[in-house]
């Protein structure tokens, strides 16, 4: 799995992953996050459009992420989930709690 | 054309990771031509959810070994994971999600929700998960073409084996009270055939069988193969209109069936017993009832058997284990009880500057005559510290009298001490008379009793003998159950001379009559063979 941050001037942390998220590459993806909260950043926009494997392990890392960014006061989003993301996003009912944008900018509209 | 992909793996956590498992799942995916999107994401989640849980929870979090088999048929994709883990207990039936923002929780329900049959089995200490997979693209006519052999199905089908092999059942002789159930049970419905058979691998076997029919059936024509399926009474009133059984079927011979499965103690259906016709019939609920109960009655008696040889095991476990060290000497010996338990016994253990031998044969079979023995046996090895056989034979006798005469039973026995170095036996035989000593050039002799059983006459004054060994003689002792081996007459013995005369060794003759007596013991087999090495 390889995960990117790009710090967006809007006060956005852009997470990109790609290749499997599971049990093996959660915990990395939680500390990716984590650092870029304690960074103040208070929101984040998790690319998932290059993730070929998501599972429950992956799922249970986005929303640890979840809540650790809503208690610094900001909220966390995702981008573009890939096929197989979505399908376990729907079929665990998570794609309300964690919603699914186009881009960064639908996530965190800055205007 | 149907081509299946079959891989495994074995796994040891750590260093493994599911991504091992990933690794193995592209290389698979790669091979299947024409693997629609929806199954290979459901396969490939379902898998790694339970390798992930395996991995993480069946250890209770320690290093674990686990073995990975998938297979992708036609119409489904198959998983099995077999893991060591100490964890026994898993919450499979809950399928629901957790509650929205919990971390955990997830992974089995989603297994659930993704697959189209779960399932985990326990068996020896092993955990067995096999999830299955089936393919959308599959048609209905692969999906009839293709056998329902499930990996599950095949794990029930090691439980349920080993359950009867551990009955101890398989391949013995009929029983007077298994034979009186069917015997009843042919009476008592008016018709022609009942049986209480044991589905063991291929092949139906029955225990007890009354009318006609053959003691053994290959498993693909057996009717009792088909209920042992489940845990109800199978009843067909005609094979040929029964689609599903029609090609069991044998017109004029086998027609009607009714059967009710039989059980292992740790629940394992492992036969059935059932009762057939060569006629189609009706069969009532009445009757449905009353074949449970019998097959309830059937189940008890298999218990008792299971009982039963358990206290076989106790009692070979009495027969001595070690080898003597006793250079210059070869000693053996068998006991092959009539029933699970008899009442012969033999024994030897170092005395001295040589080892004392008995061979004892309580009067009846089964298990009052074997507690008789085991007293015989233990009284005798603890009169060991009496300087000589009339000493311990003596106190043996004293000891015993009461417990003999309150059974109304009696123990012939020969029981001998040898020195090692002059070959001089000194023995007294208790109204045994069953021992000869074979020479080398062809003689043998006869060593005749002079002494009343134990048990008979508590003031019975025993006499001493002594015989000889020398280099090359064999002495031969056994019980009466060997004589009918031959013409049952003491003729046997000149049998028993021969025998040793061509033999090797001990262990020649000792499986000579092992092989004599296969199937046809109907009373206790004992023997005991003490040869001294030819001189060099």
């Amino acid at each position: 799995m390889d995960i990117t941050v790009v710090h967006h001037p809007f006060g956005v942390a852009e997470v990109g992953v790609a290749g499997r998220l599971n049990m093996v590459t959660a915990a990395r993806l939680r500390e990716v996050i984590q650092g870029a909260v304690d960074e103040h950043h208070p929101n984040v926009a998790v690319d998932l459009s290059r993730v070929v494997f998501l599972d429950s392990s992956g799922l249970g890392a986005l929303i640890a992420s979840l809540k650790a960014v809503r208690q610094s006061g900001g909220e966390l989003k995702l981008v573009k989930p890939a096929e197989q993301a979505q399908l376990v996003l729907e079929l665990t009912n998570m794609s309300t709690v964690l919603a699914a944008f186009d881009s960064v900018e639908d996530a965190f509209p800055h205007d | 054309m149907t081509e299946v992909i079959a891989r495994s793996l074995r796994l040891s956590s750590p260093p493994d990771t599911v991504d091992t498992v990933q690794d193995l799942l592209a290389t698979i995916w790669a091979q299947t031509p024409g693997l629609d999107d929806a199954d290979r994401m459901a396969a490939e989640l379902a898998i790694v959810e339970l390798t992930a849980n395996v991995i993480e929870h069946a250890n209770e979090g320690g290093d674990i070994t686990l073995t990975l088999s998938v297979v992708v048929y036609d119409e489904r994709i198959e998983a099995t994971v077999t893991d060591s883990g100490t964890v026994d207990r898993v919450p499979l039936s809950d399928g629901s999600m957790p509650e929205s923002l919990a971390e955990r929780g997830r992974g089995l329900p989603l297994m659930k929700l993704v697959s189209d049959s779960v399932e985990h089995h326990r068996v020896d200490g092993t955990n067995h998960w096999t999830v299955v997979r089936a393919r959308r693209t599959a048609s209905a006519r692969t999906r009839r073409a293709m056998p329902s052999i499930s990996i599950a199905g095949v794990i029930d089908e090691m439980a349920r084996q080993r359950a009867l092999d551990d009955m101890g059942i398989l391949d013995t002789p009929p029983e007077e009270r298994f034979d009186r159930v069917t015997r009843l049970a042919v009476q008592l419905f008016g018709v022609e055939s009942a049986a209480i058979t044991m589905i063991d691998h291929d092949r139906e076997w029955s225990k007890s069988l009354a009318g006609l029919g053959s003691e053994e059936v290959p498993r693909t024509e057996s009717m009792c193969a088909e209920t042992v399926k489940g845990d109800v009474a199978l009843v067909v009133p005609d094979l040929l209109l029964d689609e599903r059984f029609a090609e069991k079927a044998q017109p004029d011979l086998f027609r009607f069936y009714a059967g009710f499965p039989l059980y292992a103690p740790g629940g394992e259906r492992i036969g059935a017993f059932c009762v057939f016709d060569s006629q189609p019939r009706h069969f009532t609920v009445r009757e449905t009832e009353m074949l449970r109960d019998l097959a309830a009655w059937v189940q008890q008696e298999l218990t008792v058997s299971q009982e039963l040889s358990r206290a076989s095991e106790v009692q070979q476990g009495l027969l001595p284990q070690k080898l003597l060290s006793m250079p210059g000497w070869q000693i053996a010996g068998v006991c092959i009880p009539a029933r699970a338990v008899g009442g012969d016994f033999y024994d030897w253990y170092p005395v001295g500057e040589g080892a004392a031998f008995t061979l004892a044969d309580t009067m009846g079979k089964g298990i009052a005559a074997s507690i008789i023995a085991a007293t015989v046996r233990a009284v005798l090895r603890s009169a060991a510290r009496f300087a000589d056989v009339v000493g311990a034979i003596d106190a043996a006798s004293a000891s015993l009298s009461i417990d003999l005469d309150n059974a109304g039973v009696f123990v012939t026995a020969f029981h001998s001490r040898l020195d090692m170095d002059s070959g001089t036996m000194t023995y007294v035989d208790a109204g045994h008379g069953l021992s000869i000593v074979v020479r080398p050039d062809g003689s043998s002799q006869r060593l005749t009793s002079s002494s009343p059983p134990l048990g008979v006459d508590p003031e019975t004054e025993w006499t001493q003998q002594t015989v000889d060994l020398n280099p090359g003689d064999t002495l031969i002792v056994v019980s009466d159950g060997v004589l009918d081996l031959y013409d049952g007459t003491l003729g046997a013995l000149d049998n028993l001379a021969a025998l040793a005369l061509l033999a090797q060794d001990p262990w020649e003759i000792i499986a000579a009559i092992r092989a004599r007596a296969r199937g046809v013991t109907a009373d206790d087999v004992t023997v005991l063979i003490v040869r001294r090495d030819d001189a060099v």
